[in-house]
Formats: C-alpha cells, sequence, structure tokens
C-alpha cells in the first residue's frame, strides 16, 4: 500500500511542482478602471502587470493614469472626462486576444492603446476587422507599421534607432569589428538584424552573429565564442534580464568590450545589478532627454516623490504618458466635427491631425506609412548612472 | 455579445485538446505533455498552406490535422520504447525541438509569429457560425473519445494502461493501441490547431509551449482524467474562469501575487482532495483515482 501512495504522491508532486514552477495557466487578467465618471470618453490600454514583462507595463500604467489625471484636471476633453480602462495582457498574445476582444465588445471603446510586439501582431486582425483604433506604444517591430489600416504606433519602430546606433557606431565611436547576440524572439531578430545591416552599411564587419533562445540562463559558451572573434564591439539585443546576466558572464570572462543596446536596457535596475560591470554600456533612447523637453524634470520628480525612483524604462514611460494626450485630442477632433464617436472617425481624426505636440516626447508625426519618425539619443552608463552622449536628430 | 463568442471560440478549441489529450493521457495512460506541439503543427501547416499555396480553408485545415496525425508518430515511436516520466521527458524534449525549428524558420514567421492567416469565414455573423461549428467538432471529438474507450476496444484500452506486461503476455499488441491513441488524439489537436488560426488569423511560437501543457494537464486534471466528460468540463472551467476574474476589477496588487496562488490552490486541492476530477466517479472511476487503480492492480500482481 506504501507503495501505492508513494508512487501516486510522487507523481502528483512531480505534476503540481511542474504546473507551479512554470507559473501556471496563461490565465487571470486584471482590471483597474478608474471610478467611473458622468459621460467620460473611454479608451483601452492592454499592457502586462503580471509576468516577468510586468517591470516595464506597471510603471507604463502609472504613466497613463497620471497622464488621464492631468489631461481630466485640465477640465478633460471638452468637458467630458478621460478615463482610460486598463486590462493585463502579461505580453502573451493568447491573453491580449481575450484583452481587445473585451475592450472591443464589451467595453466598446472606439480606440486602444496596446504594447509588445507579439501582442500587436496577433490583436492587430482584430482592429482591422472591428474598425477600431489601435495605438501601438513601445513595441517597436518593424512589420508592425505594415499590420492594416486600423493599426498606428506613435512610437518609432526598430529601425529607426538601430540604424542609428550603427552608423553612430562605426563613424561616431570608430568600432570597426561588431559582435551581435540576440534573443530568438521578434524585436530581438528584427532589431539584431537592422543594426547588422547599418553598421555593415557604414563599412563594418560582423564578427558573430549569434541567436539564443528565451528562458537561457548560461551563456558561457556564446561568450567565449565572442571574446574569440575578438569584436571592438558587442551588440546585444535582447530582453532586460537577459542583457544582464549576459553582460554579467561577459564581464566575468574577463571580456571588456565596449557594449551596445536598445532602449529596454535604459534601466536603472540593470546598472543596480551589473554594478561595475555596467559601466560604459550604451544605451538608445528615442525620447527626448532633459535638456531637449522643459517638462521632463517635473516628470522624473514626481516619480521620485512618489516612489522614491526613477521609472523602469523613462523613455517608453514617457510614450505612455504622452498617448492619452493623441487619444484626448483625437477625441476632441471628433466631438468638434460632430461625429458620432466611432473607431473609423478616430482613425479619421488621427490622419487628419497627423502631427501632435506632445508634453514628454515632443513633436509626433504619424506618417502616411504608418511609421513615427524621431530623435535617436545615445547613453553611456558612467558613474552608475545614465549619461547623454549624443544623439542623431535628422 | 461578440466577446462571448469569441470566448466560445476559445472554449471549444480547449474542449478539442482537452479531450483529445485526455485520450492518450487518461485512457491510455501515456505521460506525453506534447500535445501542444500537434496543436502548433495543425495550425502552422493549416496556415502555410492557406497562405503559400492558396488552398483553401477548410481543405487546408483537414491537411493540418492530417500532418498533425502522420507527425504524431515522434511521440508514438519513443512511447514504445519508453513509459511513464521518462516518456515526459521524450515528449518535452519532441516539442521543444519542434517549437525551435517553427521559432527559427523564415517561412514560418519565426520568433514573430505567422501573420495574415486568411480566415474561414467572414461578414457580419463570423463568429456565430464558426461557434456553431466549433460546437459541432467539439461534441463529435467527445463523442469519438467515447465511442473509441467503450467496447472492446476501450478494454483493451484500460488493460494496456493498467499492466502493459500482462495485457502483451495475453497475446495484445499494445504497439498498435499506442500509435492509434496518438494519431487520433494528434489528429484532433491538429484539427484544434488549424480551427484556431483560421479564426484569430495569427499564431506565435510561444503560444504552444510548457505553458500550453500545463493548461491542458489542469483542465483534464481538475474535470477529471480518463472520464468523458471530465476535459470538456475543465476546458469550460479553466477557459471561463480567467475571463471572469477580470471583470472583479480586483487592484493589480491584489490579484498579481493571487493569481498564482488560486490555480495553484485548485490543481493541489483536486490532486489530493478529489482526485478523480469533478466529474469522476467512484475509486476506479476515473482521474488519478483510475491511474492509482492501475498502480495498485500492477503492485497486487508484483507482490503475487
Amino acid at each position: 500500500m506504501n507503495h501505492i501512495f508513494s508512487r501516486v504522491l510522487k507523481r502528483a508532486t512531480f505534476w503540481v511542482a511542474f504546473v507551479v514552477a512554470i507559473g501556471l495557466l496563461g490565465g487571470p487578467l486584471v482590471g483597474d478602471a478608474p471610478a467611473a465618471k458622468k459621460k467620460p470618453l473611454r479608451f483601452g490600454v492592454a499592457d502586462p502587470l503580471t509576468g516577468p514583462a510586468a517591470i516595464f507595463g506597471k510603471d507604463q500604467m502609472q504613466a497613463v493614469r497620471w497622464a488621464v489625471e492631468d489631461i481630466n484636471a485640465k477640465g478633460g476633453v471638452n468637458g467630458h472626462p478621460l478615463e482610460a480602462i486598463i486590462l493585463d495582457h502579461q505580453a502573451k498574445p493568447e491573453v491580449g486576444i481575450a484583452v481587445v476582444n473585451r475592450f472591443v465588445h464589451v467595453e466598446k471603446v472606439p480606440v486602444y492603446i496596446t504594447a509588445f510586439s507579439n501582442v500587436v501582431k496577433a490583436v492587430a486582425p482584430i482592429a482591422n476587422r472591428e474598425k477600431v483604433l489601435m495605438l501601438s506604444v513601445g513595441a517597436n517591430a518593424p512589420a508592425i507599421a505594415r499590420l492594416g489600416d486600423y493599426v498606428y504606433t506613435t512610437f518609432p519602430l526598430a529601425d529607426v534607432d538601430m540604424n542609428a546606433l550603427g552608423k553612430y557606431a562605426y563613424q561616431k565611436m570608430g568600432k570597426r569589428r561588431a559582435a551581435v547576440l540576440h534573443v530568438n524572439h521578434e524585436t530581438g531578430r528584427d532589431g539584431a538584424k537592422v543594426f547588422s545591416n547599418s553598421f555593415k552599411k557604414a563599412g563594418g564587419k560582423i564578427v558573430v552573429y549569434e541567436s539564443y533562445e528565451q528562458e537561457r540562463s548560461d551563456f558561457t559558451g556564446l561568450v567565449l565564442k565572442v571574446k574569440a572573434a575578438n569584436p571592438d564591439i558587442i551588440h546585444i539585443h535582447s530582453v532586460i534580464r537577459d542583457f544582464t546576466a549576459v553582460v554579467a558572464q561577459m564581464r566575468q570572462l574577463g571580456v571588456k568590450t565596449q557594449i551596445t543596446s536598445y532602449q529596454t536596457a535604459f534601466n536603472p535596475k540593470m546598472i543596480q545589478q551589473l554594478g561595475k560591470g555596467a559601466e560604459g554600456i550604451i544605451v538608445t533612447a528615442l525620447a527626448p532627454s532633459v535638456e531637449d523637453n522643459k517638462n521632463l524634470p517635473a516628470y522624473i520628480e514626481r516619480w521620485k516623490k512618489a516612489y522614491k525612483r526613477m521609472p523602469i524604462g523613462l523613455p517608453y514611460t514617457q510614450y505612455f504618458y504622452d498617448a492619452p494626450y493623441i487619444v484626448a485630442a483625437l477625441y476632441k477632433w471628433v466631438l468638434d466635427k460632430k461625429l458620432p464617436i466611432t473607431g473609423e472617425n478616430m482613425r479619421k481624426a488621427l490622419v487628419a491631425i497627423k502631427t501632435f505636440e506632445q508634453p514628454l516626447t515632443n513633436t509626433v508625426t504619424i506618417n502616411d506609412d504608418h511609421t513615427v519618425k524621431k530623435p535617436v539619443y545615445f547613453w553611456q552608463v558612467k558613474g552608475g548612472k545614465f549619461t547623454l552622449i549624443g544623439s542623431q536628430k535628422d | 455579445m461578440e466577446y462571448l463568442l469569441t470566448v466560445m471560440v476559445l472554449i471549444g478549441i480547449n474542449v478539442i485538446l482537452a479531450t483529445s489529450f485526455n485520450l492518450i493521457l487518461g485512457y491510455g495512460g501515456l505521460m506525453s505533455v506534447a500535445h501542444p506541439i500537434f496543436y502548433a503543427i495543425g495550425a502552422y501547416c493549416s496556415g502555410l498552406l492557406a497562405i503559400h499555396l492558396q488552398i483553401p480553408v477548410p481543405l487546408s485545415i483537414l491537411i493540418g490535422a492530417g500532418i498533425a496525425m502522420v507527425l504524431s508518430f515522434g511521440v508514438s515511436l519513443p512511447s514504445l520504447r519508453v513509459s511513464g516520466d521518462y516518456l515526459v521527458i521524450a515528449s518535452i524534449g519532441f516539442q521543444l525541438g519542434i517549437l525551435h525549428v517553427i521559432n527559427n524558420l523564415e517561412f514560418t514567421g519565426a520568433a514573430g509569429g505567422l501573420t495574415n492567416i486568411p480566415v474561414l469565414n467572414e461578414g457580419p455573423s463570423r463568429s456565430l457560425v464558426f461557434v456553431l461549428l466549433i460546437a459541432v467538432v467539439a461534441a463529435c471529438a467527445v463523442m469519438l473519445v467515447g465511442w473509441i474507450v467503450e467496447g472492446d476496444y476501450g478494454r483493451a484500452i484500460t488493460a494496456m494502461r493498467n499492466d502493459e506486461e500482462a495485457f502483451s503476455a495475453l497475446g495484445r499488441n499494445a504497439m498498435n493501441i499506442k500509435i492509434v491513441l496518438f494519431a487520433i488524439g494528434s489528429g484532433m489537436a491538429g484539427l484544434a490547431g488549424a480551427l484556431y488560426a483560421h479564426y484569430f488569423a495569427y499564431v506565435t511560437p510561444e503560444q504552444f509551449g510548457i505553458f500550453t501543457s500545463a493548461a491542458l494537464l489542469t483542465m483534464v486534471v481538475v474535470g477529471g482524467a480518463a472520464t468523458t466528460w471530465g476535459p470538456l468540463v475543465g476546458a469550460v472551467l479553466l477557459t471561463t474562469l480567467p475571463q471572469a476574474i477580470t471583470f472583479l476589477g480586483l487592484p493589480v496588487s491584489i490579484m498579481a501575487p493571487l493569481q498564482g496562488v488560486i490555480y495553484t490552490t485548485l490543481v493541489i486541492s483536486f490532486l489530493f482532495a478529489r482526485p478523480q476530477g469533478l466529474t469522476g466517479g467512484t475509486r476506479g472511476g476515473g482521474g488519478l483515482e483510475a491511474w492509482s487503480a492501475s498502480a495498485a492492480f500492477r503492485a497486487r500482481r508484483r507482490a503475487e
């Protein structure tokens, strides 16, 4: 009997441990809508609030909440308060589909905002089919520009900053031999490809080009391969957790080469975790710095006052703070023209207005090809904090 | 209404998946967790055929299911040599291997996923028609599994699960049963994947990973493994519950840490307090109880 019991127990324990260990079902979504107000103008926002990507999503949603508060404090849109319906998509496409279906069919919003390339691609067919305007904020896969009539981005796609970084590395930094490592997901692949092409076009040579699967934790083999190739610059296009792990292992194995990455590494926690190993790392940012935006110092202060820290992924949060201002402008255009509030009219408003003066990201122009061009800022870790070292404004 | 119809589509797909998984895991006792990869194979093959070869969608769905059925040999053949925990490992290897291939091929859309998959039907009643279709397919899947496990063949499956050595000693061919179970179960999963692809128009490799294995396993365990209606109940419950939770409007600070606990509690409660699942009957009537009855049978035979 004991044998039977232990066998069943072993099997049960195995499965329980299995299920518990991997974080469980692709499940619960989390509603977090503000209190209802009279005749609010509503819009949906879907971002990861749980799971590994929530580190960015939570701060991005705080930026949205503050923006809505600020817009409403100034009278809202023609007297109507703006209301954000914030839901968690966990950065998972299947969860994103459920969330967006809820936005469209239950909440009946004419416009919604979302992020993360895999989710953006998964929910784009819903926007096009149901004629609801979708604004992608923060996702940067170049394919997003081609997802359909109702899908727009307010955020520059990867070809903007990675093209600039490839050229900057060759022309300004004098680098000639680059190693490129990327995580094998959409953002990693596309970003690495654009950087490589740009660097090669400028005259440089790619000496190592390697990918790795998500969830990997040991990068020794990759690092040794990079070390053997002796590059003078290493570009890593990955999520922040992997980036930190790769750089830490590089430093442990004595690789002191200049490292670059993209906006996701613009993260104070990365500096905390890597310590001195972070010194010299260069990252791109697509949002203006305090030198270029007069509202940014107050915004940063607001974070320090509320949370005693900088936001995770400051440039992303700048775009998220500004997204409700775009929504407000669209609503205003539709209301002023006395048109019904529909996704079709919100899209008409976007196409008509085209250029938005934004509080934290300055001028944002939505191009006819559904892209956005913005200056690229280069930041370097110096003395344990990010320091602006240059920009490319054309 | 449209939202509910979309949830119903997901329920239908999960019913097909859980029912087919139950055929392999619950009735067959074949500890494979690679079921989502056949879901992926059906989705990708059907989507790619419709995109690149312009094959009519209904035909591509059937071909996708057929390819999943054929590729089930990838798991059924190892199952002839290994069983139990070893088969779990072999099946995980198969699942991750195929996912890795999909993740690295340009024509599958690689990690970015396959977009612009033609939908099965258009029009204002698109979702309603699709729900009706998927309800019919799901009902057929449940009935098919019910029919397979009834009668002589069903008793042979149970006998193989309970004691393969004794079963073989009686001159019965366990190999054939395993291959048939994997082929039918995987074909059904492929069909579910193809239907998913042609409704949602986008698939990505991360949808078919180990998370989906855990989800299907939980549906089968909670509903009741080795029961006809258990996977259906589990699929309905575990598809609607996450949706329902979103309407509670609980703050993230509460929901985020609680969400894992809710599901963990559910799974642990069922494993220990009601291993037969929601629909399982008395001892030996389904769920983990069926397995433990099998284990008891084997132990008794060894003792004798």
